[in-house]
């Protein structure tokens, strides 16, 4: 009797759970590796990426097809943004203390973030899709894809860009910061958070409280910020 | 609890849909839930048990939810690799420079007001 081996290996790829269970295994690894290593440039959303795309490659998958196997995942995605306004509001309890320096940092600051990125990959040529992509860079990745998306990016490219972008702030942040003269702990945290967003705000936790609460502070205000004011702007622009 | 809280999250992202297909088309549906849950929040002044709950567990699970959308990029393995260096190039130089202008202009701003608050 001969086993049907490859009706078998086709009907657990094509498996409308296939794509969620894939993603499990390769998120749960990355954490482990993650963990173990404390490496700042193994986060856990990059490497389970490559991972997953690794496995679709060997199984011959499409993207198309991995997207509806993981839409148990991807169904969440929506309330876990809303979600996003209850760390909002915890964290504003600190805006008191420093009110105008927050919020003129926020303005100024966030707006050279944006305008810096898109400007500088539009003067070395990328392509439209790719700067509308670039615009929400420094905010946290559910915020970007959405604006990202909304505006004529694209959700993937513009996730993969916010956590270039906040590894990149985590490692050099600090030290950049220090060598530039900006010793004050808020200071570092507001602008480790602003541009580094969920990354950023980890390390700014290993400096100090204050710093991290202020990194924290920051993350989320930009984020609503940039929600709400890129698109706006994209529309009054176009 | 966790299942009331989880109800209040949707509750807002399907509202959030709703305003997004009504009249706000330029704001996502699910930032426009995020808005209203805040708005909510700041009216009640503080955040219930069950939203708590059921917004910490699943902000925990935010780098997996994340997955799914960001292995969308093997579509545009070749768009990224043509474009590979301007847009690493704009990444690390624009965050170098806003980051060193974020911290500089906020310790600026602490400064002034500590000097004014001192004079006062």
């Amino acid at each position: 009797m001969s086993l049907d081996w490859y009706g078998a290996w086709q009907a657990v790829t094509h498996h409308p759970l296939f794509g969620a269970g894939v993603t499990l295994g390769a998120y749960q690894l990355s954490i482990a590796v993650y963990e173990r290593t404390r490496w700042v440039f193994l986060q856990p959303v990059l490497v389970s990426m490559l991972i997953v795309i690794s496995v679709l490659m060997l199984c011959g998958l499409s993207f198309a097809e991995y997207r509806v196997s993981a839409e148990a995942l991807t169904l969440f995605l929506g309330p876990a943004t809303v979600a996003l306004a209850v760390p909002l509001f915890l964290n504003l309890r600190r805006i008191r203390q420093l009110f105008w320096p927050i919020v003129l940092t926020l303005f100024v600051a966030g707006v050279v973030a944006t305008v810096l990125g898109v400007a500088f990959a539009w003067w070395f040529g990328a392509q439209d899709f790719i700067l509308m992509s670039m615009a929400p860079k420094s905010v946290t990745s559910p915020i970007a894809m959405l604006v990202a998306s909304q505006i004529g990016g694209i959700a993937a490219l513009a996730a993969v860009f916010v956590m270039i972008t906040g590894v990149v702030g985590a490692i050099l942040g600090p030290s950049l910061l220090r060598a530039c003269g900006v010793r004050n702990h808020a200071a570092m945290g507001m602008a480790l958070g602003m541009t580094a967003h969920a990354v950023g705000t980890a390390r700014a936790m290993q400096e100090s409280e204050e710093c991290g609460a202020f990194a924290a502070l920051a993350m989320s205000l930009m984020g609503m910020i940039t929600a709400v004011l890129l698109p706006l702007s994209f529309v009054m622009l176009s | 609890m966790l299942l009331r809280g989880l109800s209040w999250l949707v509750l807002c992202q399907l509202l959030g849909t709703a305003l997004n297909a009504l009249f706000l088309s330029i704001l996502p549906g699910p930032i426009i839930g995020m808005l209203l849950l805040f708005v909510f929040l700041l009216v009640r002044g503080e955040v219930g048990e069950p939203l708590h709950l059921a917004s910490s567990s699943l902000l925990k699970y935010l780098p997996l939810l994340l997955v799914p959308p960001a292995v969308g990029v093997m579509a545009y393995a070749e768009a990224i690799l043509a474009d590979f260096w301007a847009v690493v190039g704009a990444l690390v130089l624009s965050l170098v420079l806003s980051l060193v202008f974020a911290g500089w202009m906020m310790q600026a701003l602490i400064e002034r007001q500590q000097r004014r608050r001192g004079k006062a």
